[in-house]
Parts: structure tokens; C-alpha cells; sequence
């Protein structure tokens, strides 16, 4: 758990429980993500972006909204919006490329590119062509 | 809406029974159980009432004793009343989920039906699971008879579901020496003990969806010991002053008492023993025997094992010149557990009694009148000599040569 | 303190019968305790069951007992079990059996001397309950030798006691308590 140093013995909730947020919500389940109250103790509030070494681009040219990369993002980190593939919690990634892997259009409409590559126009402007078979 | 059951004044029931009307009347929600002997009417009691329409609720069968108390966590988690039976090797089975209970503060309630543990195996009544769980973190509570195997069953849930409490209970009966051993059970109406009770009033509940918590979280060396730190001072002080409060608000209504430890013929006591169980009634009967006799001979029965009520033994012991502990579990390359947490009492009074450790009754072995009468005249022989005349431990009524130790 | 020993097989009823007299008893105001020693715990193995009744609350849990009443319901045990064990001179021994008490002393000499009754519980339940279970005629004779209560008001006690039965077989219990009654000798 997050580690606070004010936090002494006698300062914690009893049980081994974690609140998701802060105050009470209600319809949690219609609320996005970014409306949400999430407490500093909910790993939405922690950044692993720096756990990357290659990142996922997305060109939005090629992509079917088939929601695969949605579905098989094991951090939750592509944002979908009414069934439309919008882009990527850049916080949350970690650059597994498993969203490049189920990908299934030609050319694939996201692909890994190392992370201090930081002109994604650029890397757009250059996505390969597709493929013949 | 369950069914009431209209109950006479004195129901004849053993203590199986006891603590399943216990339930039933405290309504719960769920019960996870693998049934065990000793143990098993308990539950099966209860699917009974539950099958006639006599209590809301579910009963869940598992597969496990493990799968039984993961049961319960689950359910007491989720954000109901919830309670279980259990004995020996089930209880055995469990141990590890109990730590799980207890660090979760769940206030789940479980009726230890005490019974030996294999090998070799045995059905029958001994301390063995009592003594293996009493570092878990539960509220340990014990019961003579199947009268106080009910009147603890009710208060169990009072105390162990305070919000300050937040601990999970044990109710401890001797494995067919109550359990199965019918006696008159005073009854409370169902309304009136439901009422005593109190509706279950849930905490940091799962299917609180308002309020999601994630329960059983991981801490390392940054929080687990200060996780557990609040844990054992909850019990300490919050379950123990609970405790104490709610046995003052069940004598207002009964006109029964308890406290943290029964006295019994302890005024002005020269000896005394120290048990558990049954034993401590037998034990009664011949320290009032003893006493006809002009021998001071007293008896503590331990009511709350844990939290262990350490200054009500010091002070009950402070002018006692012998004590007795007897123990019913092998300490297994030790001195018995009453025997070094008297031990550890005893040494901040100004006049330590000389105490002896007595181990008996294992698998059930009879512990009979006789047998207390000569570990009466044993401590008579220490207080009077001012010294410990037998050896520390001895084994009592035991085939074959004198075993002892120390 | 009154103390009554049960002789008897797993399936036999001792237990609810031991229980059942626990119940009426209790009734009366007197303290009373029931319990019993399982062995093995299989259908038809032998084993034993005990009541205690006192006007004080009952503190002994020792299985030890000086009996004044011992009761075998099966006819076996009176041969091999040491039914006579830890009893003394006023224990009285109310026993099943198809023999007559003469013929049972005399198969059994350590009976010889004491207060010994005899009836025959096995039949008695097979003809008015239809099953060999012998625990309720035996209670019947306990009333019989012991006067311990009236018998009016011990079959309306039983009849509450085994109230969760077929009327069919409550009504056969009842017979089967009278006949009990009627028949120890």
C-alpha cells in the first residue's frame, strides 16, 4: 500500500481494507474514470509511465474500433470512449505491446516505437504501408 | 419473515443445541460450514431451523474446513451477520483463514466444539484446538456448560461486532462432555434475545457500492506491523472493556454473571486450581467438599482466554499460597499453557503462589472427583510447607509409571 | 443425586431415551443432566448412556458414576459388558430380556443378590411400535420400579416429548410406556 509517513500505528482504518475513493459516489459504474473520486490509496493516482522502455503509438487512420486492444490491455490503459478507440492513458501503460499484438488491421493501427521517441507525427507520417499476401 | 419457535423457560438441551438456538436467534445471515464431530449438530441444527422456515439466511456447504472459514470471511466481508462451527482437525484445517478473519476484522462468530487432535485419532474432548488457536487473534471465550455455550453464543455477537471490536470470536465447549451432554438451558424469547443482540450493523461492507473498499490488502515492511500493532491493542483494551460491558447489560437482563474469570470458594483460598471446561464445575463441587473439611480451597475458571485477563488473575491470586494449572492439551515439550501464562501473573505479585502444572484428559480421559481431590491435597502440601513438594509437572490418571517433569 | 446408567447399541435409542427422561424430569423444577459414551459410533456397537437428576444444579462432568438404576435395553450386553460396574448394594438393575428373572440370574450369577427386574423390551416394542426399539418401554418400567413419577402425567410428558413423531408412532410409544409399566416383574 502507499506508503504515508504521518501513518502510525493507531492512524489506519481497522482491517486490511483500502477505500477506492475518497468520498461517497454514487452510479460509479456511468462515471468515467476521470470524474471519479479516486482516493491517493487507488493505483489510478500512481504514474508507472516511467516503467517504459517502448511505447504504443496510435494511428487513428487504420483503426475498426473492434475494441480488441481494449479488451486485452491488462492496465486498462486505452481509452474508449461510445465504443471509439480515442487514445492511451499514458499513466497507466507500462508498454507491454500486447495491444500491438491483437491488433488486427492492416497495417496494424498501433505499433511500438521506443519511448524517448518523442515526435508521434513524425512516426505517423512514416507507418508502413500495408502489408501484401 | 422466519418463523419464531416458542421456547419453555428450561429447554433440556445439550450444547450443540445451545449454541445452534444461539444462532438462530441472533438470525444470522450466513453460515459456511464443513461439518465435524464433535461439532456437526451445530450446523446441522441450524440447516434444520433454516429448512423449517425458521431463519433468513444461508447455509453454504463447502468443501473444506479452509473453504468453510474462507466462506465466512467472504460473507462477513460482503456485509452480514455471519457464523460457523468447527472442532479439531477442521479447526486445524482452518488456522491459517483465522489469522485472515482476525486481520480483516471481521466479526465473524465460531463455535469451537474442543476435541482432541490426531494422531492418534479421537473424537472425543480435549483443549488441543483451543490451544492452537489462541494467537490467531480471535476473542477467545469459554463455556463450563451448554447453558453458557448458549448465553456466550448470544453475547459473542454483541461484543464481537462493535464497530471499535471489529474481532471475530471463538465459543469454546467441551466436546461431548457438553456438547453432547443434555442439561436445562434457561431460555431467553426469541424477541428478547433478538433484541438484546441488536440488528447487525455493517462496516466497510463489500456490497456497500457506494463505498467500494478493498479488503485483505498487502503491507510490507512499510505498515504490517503497525497493522498489527492496532490489532492487538483493539483487543487489548476495545474487545476486552466490550466484553465486560455487554456480560453487565446480560446479568441486568438474566440475572447471570460473568466476568473475564469465574471464581468460585476464592475467599481467603489457601489453594486453588486453575482449568478450563467442565473441569472447572467438577473442580467447583470438591473445593466446596474441601472447604466442609476446613481445607481454603478455591477455583478460577478461565472465562476469556484471550485477551488474557492478566490483572484479574494477579489480583484473585495475590494471597492464593498454591496453584494448580491444569492443562488439558499435551504442551508437547513444555510446561502447559495455563501453567506459564499463570506463571507469568504470578511473577509481579509480592508473594508468587508455588504453582504446579497438572496435564490430564487428553482424548477425553475422565476427570473425576477423585482425581481433583488429590491435586487439592498436593497444593495443600505446598502451602504448607511453604515449598513445591510434587514435581512441577506430573500427567494425572495415567496408565502405566508416574509420568513428570521438572 | 439420583444417577441412571444406560446399557444399549447404537441405534437403540438409549441416548433419546436418557434425553427424553432428562426433558420430562426437567419439567418438575429438578436439575438434570444426559450424556453418553459413543465407542465407535456405528449402528449396533455397544454403548452407554447416563442421566443424572438432583434438586441442586449439577456441577459433576465425570463419567464416573455409582448408578443407582441400571438400565439394559439390549439383551446381549447383560453378558458382554460388566453391567454391575461401580454399583453397589441398592443399585437396582432393570434389564431386557426374554427370560424370566430366575432364568436370567442363573445364566448371569454376578446378578445374583441384587435388585434385579426383568421384561422384555424388544417385544413389547415390536408389537406396539412395530420396530425393536426397545427405549420407551424401558422408561415405562423405570416409572413402574422407581414411583418416581405418575403415570398419567409422565405419557402426557412423553407425548410432548416426541411430538415431532407420526401420531401413529407416539400412539404406539404410549402403549408400548403402558405395557412396560404393566409387565416388569
Amino acid at each position: 500500500m502507499a506508503k504515508n509517513e504521518n501513518n502510525g500505528w493507531n492512524d489506519f482504518d481497522i482491517g486490511a481494507l483500502l477505500f477506492s475513493f475518497d468520498k461517497e459516489t454514487k452510479n460509479i459504474a456511468t462515471t468515467l474514470q476521470e470524474d471519479r473520486p479516486y482516493s491517493n490509496s487507488n493505483s489510478f493516482t500512481a504514474s508507472v509511465a516511467d516503467w517504459r522502455v517502448m511505447k504504443p503509438v496510435f494511428n487513428k487512420e487504420f483503426c475498426i474500433d473492434c475494441q480488441f486492444c481494449w479488451i486485452y490491455c491488462p492496465d486498462m490503459s486505452i481509452i474508449s470512449r461510445d465504443k471509439k478507440m480515442i487514445g492511451i492513458d499514458m499513466d497507466h501503460c507500462k508498454g507491454c505491446g500486447i495491444c500491438v499484438e491483437v491488433c488486427p488491421t492492416n497495417p496494424k493501427s498501433l505499433l511500438m516505437y521506443d519511448e524517448h521517441l518523442e515526435d508521434e507525427e513524425a512516426l505517423i507520417a512514416a507507418w508502413p504501408a500495408k502489408e501484401e499476401k | 419473515m422466519a418463523d419464531k419457535i416458542d421456547l419453555l423457560d428450561i429447554e433440556v438441551w445439550d450444547g450443540n443445541m445451545a449454541a445452534s438456538q444461539a444462532m438462530r436467534q441472533a438470525q444470522i445471515d450466513v453460515v459456511a460450514a464443513y461439518p465435524i464431530t464433535p461439532s456437526t449438530p451445530v450446523v446441522q441444527n441450524y440447516s434444520t431451523f433454516l429448512a423449517n422456515n425458521q431463519i433468513d439466511g444461508e447455509f453454504v456447504m463447502v468443501e473444506s474446513e479452509h473453504a468453510a472459514m474462507s466462506g465466512c470471511v467472504g460473507a462477513s466481508a460482503a456485509g452480514g451477520r455471519v457464523a460457523t462451527a468447527t472442532s479439531s482437525q477442521g479447526f486445524a484445517l482452518m488456522c491459517e483463514v483465522l489469522y485472515q478473519a482476525s486481520g480483516m476484522r471481521l466479526p465473524i462468530v465460531m463455535h469451537v466444539v474442543n476435541r482432541a487432535l490426531a494422531a492418534p485419532l479421537n473424537v472425543n474432548g480435549d483443549h488441543s484446538d483451543m490451544y492452537l488457536g489462541r494467537d490467531s487473534g480471535w476473542i477467545q471465550a469459554d463455556a463450563f456448560n451448554a447453558q453458557e455455550a448458549y448465553d456466550l453464543g448470544l453475547m459473542a455477537f454483541k461484543i464481537s461486532e462493535d464497530h471499535k471490536v471489529r474481532l471475530p470470536m471463538m465459543i469454546h465447549q467441551d466436546g461431548f462432555m457438553t456438547s453432547h451432554t443434555a442439561q436445562g438451558v434457561k431460555t431467553l424469547s426469541d424477541d428478547v434475545a433478538y433484541n438484546f443482540i441488536g440488528e447487525f450493523k455493517p462496516m466497510n461492507a463489500m456490497l456497500d457500492l457506494d463505498r467500494p473498499a478493498t479488503h485483505g490488502v498487502q503491507t510490507e515492511e512499510d505498515y504490517h506491523y503497525e497493522f498489527k500493532a492496532r490489532q492487538h491493542h483493539d483487543l487489548m483494551t476495545f474487545a476486552k472493556a466490550k466484553t465486560q460491558e455487554v456480560f453487565d447489560e446480560f446479568e441486568t437482563l438474566t440475572g447471570r454473571k460473568y466476568s473475564m474469570i469465574q471464581e468460585y470458594d476464592m475467599e481467603g483460598a489457601d489453594i486453588a486450581i486453575v482449568c478450563m471446561g467442565t473441569s472447572v464445575e467438577t473442580a467447583r463441587l470438591v473445593a466446596t467438599d474441601m472447604r466442609t473439611k476446613g481445607i481454603k480451597a478455591g477455583v478460577i475458571g478461565i472465562r476469556i482466554i484471550r485477551p488474557w485477563p492478566f490483572e484479574e488473575i494477579k489480583e484473585a491470586l495475590k494471597d492464593v499460597k498454591a496453584v494448580a494449572a491444569l492443562d488439558r492439551s499435551s504442551p508437547n515439550g513444555a510446561l502447559g499453557m495455563l501453567y506459564n501464562e499463570l506463571a507469568g501473573c504470578l511473577l509481579q505479585n509480592a508473594k508468587p503462589s508455588i504453582l504446579s502444572n497438572y496435564v490430564y484428559g487428553l482424548g477425553g480421559r475422565d476427570l473425576t472427583k477423585d482425581n481433583i481431590k488429590q491435586v487439592f491435597t498436593e497444593l495443600k502440601a505446598n502451602a504448607d510447607t511453604g515449598k513445591l513438594t510434587t514435581p512441577t509437572q506430573q500427567w494425572i490418571s495415567l496408565n502405566g509409571e508416574a509420568l513428570n517433569f521438572f | 443425586m439420583l444417577e441412571i446408567r444406560w446399557y444399549s447399541r447404537a441405534g437403540q435409542g438409549a441416548v433419546t431415551g436418557a434425553k427424553g427422561l432428562a426433558d420430562v424430569v426437567s419439567t418438575t423444577g429438578k436439575h438434570v443432566q444426559a450424556f453418553a459414551f459413543y465407542g465407535s459410533a456405528k449402528r449396533g456397537a455397544a454403548m452407554s448412556a447416563f442421566n443424572r437428576v438432583s434438586d441442586e444444579e449439577i456441577l459433576t462432568h465425570e463419567k464416573y458414576m455409582e448408578p443407582n438404576y441400571v438400565l439394559v435395553i439390549d439383551p446381549a450386553l447383560t453378558y458382554s459388558t460388566d453391567i454391575t460396574e461401580n454399583c453397589n448394594e441398592d443399585t437396582v438393575y432393570i434389564i431386557t430380556s426374554h427370560l424370566s428373572k430366575e432364568e436370567l440370574i442363573k445364566s448371569q450369577p454376578t446378578l445374583e443378590g441384587k435388585k434385579v427386574f426383568v421384561l422384555d423390551c424388544m417385544t413389547i416394542a415390536r408389537e406396539t411400535i412395530g420396530r425393536a426399539i426397545p427405549n420407551t418401554p424401558m422408561l415405562g418400567a423405570l416409572m413402574k420400579v422407581s414411583e418416581m413419577y405418575e403415570m398419567d402425567f409422565f405419557l402426557e410428558n412423553m407425548k410432548r416429548v416426541l411430538k415431532k413423531l407420526p401420531q401413529k408412532i407416539i400412539d404406539g410409544n404410549m402403549l408400548a410406556i403402558q405395557r412396560a409399566y404393566d409387565e416388569v416383574n
